[in-house]
């Protein structure tokens, strides 16, 4: 099918890419000790997603970061990403409304985003605080976060308290949306060691939004102006003796106000291989319920009226599931230098629209780094 | 219902390691970064990011997300 070029597309671009590819100051929920070196790194992405037939959008991503320890207590990480994205709109209704947003324009937008978090490492714990910025086109975020991390005086359980505050501003004047979203999130964290090969945590998580959740480009998008959202992540590493390998697992459980309850399990392996080769296999499932007011996209002729409340067809409210498989290659080199590739595809398994065209993507990911 | 279960289930796994605390000079292991949940850093975020385009579903890791129009 031939794409036909709309205005909205362009703005829906911006927002895809972003979606994809925003790089927040982020901090995981793991205290550490003082890094003895620093390290550089460099990723390149390349993204491609597609429904039946069709390609649609395509990202490329540029993120450099380092982390460097200072006065013997300290560190700092900070990342900035270049992103630009190019393809056609996804298909949001596949069928009955094809022709009006189905079609796809080119797509041309850039983003910038930095971070930076500074670290105080202490005797049995850490303080962190990150500050992080993302501006495109019609979307600008800053966030900010502190995280304090405790252990134990036998420094096998580290207890993570954090929290976050981010403010985003919408200025999309070709849609004549201007408006404010503020999400104030809070995690507690447990990480156990239980053998001389066995770890585990487990992650709570509870954020707090207000303002707007939706997309300007979207047809016939209407949310609550607040979205709460709770999570549990439980994750296992286990070391092979046999095979010198690990494995990684990992489950969270999502709920949030708008009814989502979602399942995701993952599973890695980590193989070292000889001449300083690692391969890294990977699985993930996901499945989600459908917000309690996403709409099947067959019945969706035109846009509701305000008064009828909330209402949405964007797919990623659907009731879906999908699946994930993934290889990645790691080589060490000389002088501290370790270069990877990793592939990755992705199947949305089954969905409870049947209107709806199930999305796939795949992505590449080249890597370079070196410690300091 | 779930929310306890998930509580239960890992205290109990934090329970198991309270007969036998592990050692300093047994961490060698636990020290390599594969052992740890950090893994690597960017790849993360990339695909964290990818799936909040693609899912409802996105965050439970750390604290301080957000930063993009992907809601």
């Amino acid at each position: 099918m031939k794409s036909v070029p709309t205005k909205k597309t362009h703005v829906l671009g911006a927002a895809l890419f972003a979606a994809a590819l925003a790089l927040p100051s982020y901090q995981t929920a793991f205290a550490e000790a003082t890094p003895e070196h620093g390290n550089v790194s460099f990723k390149y992405l390349n993204y491609r997603d597609s429904q039946p037939g069709q390609d649609r959008i395509g990202v490329n991503a540029y993120t450099t970061s380092i982390m460097m320890p200072f006065a013997g207590k300290w560190s700092v990480t900070s990342s900035y990403t270049y992103d630009s994205v190019s393809g056609a709109s996804p298909v949001y209704h596949s069928t009955i409304t094809q022709d009006m947003v189905s079609g796809a324009s080119v797509i041309s937008e850039k983003r910038n985003a930095g971070d930076i978090s500074l670290t105080r490492y202490l005797e049995k714990g850490s303080w962190t605080f990150g500050v992080s910025y993302s501006g495109e086109s019609d979307y600008i975020s800053r966030g900010y976060s502190l995280q304090r991390s405790l252990l134990t005086d036998d420094k096998n359980t580290t207890l993570t308290f954090g929290g976050s505050y981010t403010t985003d501003t919408i200025d999309a004047w070709k849609k004549s949306v201007f408006d404010t979203k503020e999400v104030v999130a809070g995690l507690f964290g447990i990480t156990q060691i239980l053998t001389k090969e066995d770890i585990v945590q487990l992650n709570i998580g509870y954020s707090n939004g207000v303002g707007y959740f939706s997309d300007p480009y979207k047809y016939a998008d209407s949310r609550p102006r607040r979205r709460n959202i709770t999570t549990f992540l439980t994750r296992w590493n286990h070391h092979f003796d046999g095979s010198d390998g690990t494995g990684k697992f990992s489950y969270r459980f999502y709920t949030d106000s708008y009814d989502v309850k979602a399942h995701t399990l993952s599973a890695e392996y980590v193989q070292p291989l000889h001449n300083e080769w690692t391969l890294i296999p990977s699985l993930r499932y996901s499945s989600q319920s459908a917000a309690y007011f996403y709409k099947p996209v067959n019945s969706v002729q035109e846009p509701p009226p305000i008064s009828i409340g909330p209402y949405s067809v964007d797919q990623r409210l659907a009731a879906l599931g999908a699946l994930t498989y993934g290889i990645k290659v790691e080589k060490k080199l000389a002088h501290e230098w370790t270069v990877d590739l990793k592939l990755e595809q992705y199947e949305q398994t089954f969905n409870g629209d049947a209107g709806l065209a199930p999305f796939s993507y795949r992505s590449i990911q080249l890597g370079v780094s070196r410690v300091l | 219902m779930m929310y306890a279960l998930l509580l239960l289930l890992t205290l109990g796994l934090s329970g198991c390691s309270m007969g036998e605390t592990v050692q300093p000079w047994d961490k060698a292991i636990l020290a390599r970064p594969e052992m740890t949940f950090e893994g690597d850093p960017l790849d993360t975020k990339y695909v964290e990011h990818i799936y909040s385009s693609k899912e409802a579903a996105s965050g439970g890791a750390g604290v301080g997300g957000g930063g993009c129009g992907c809601n």
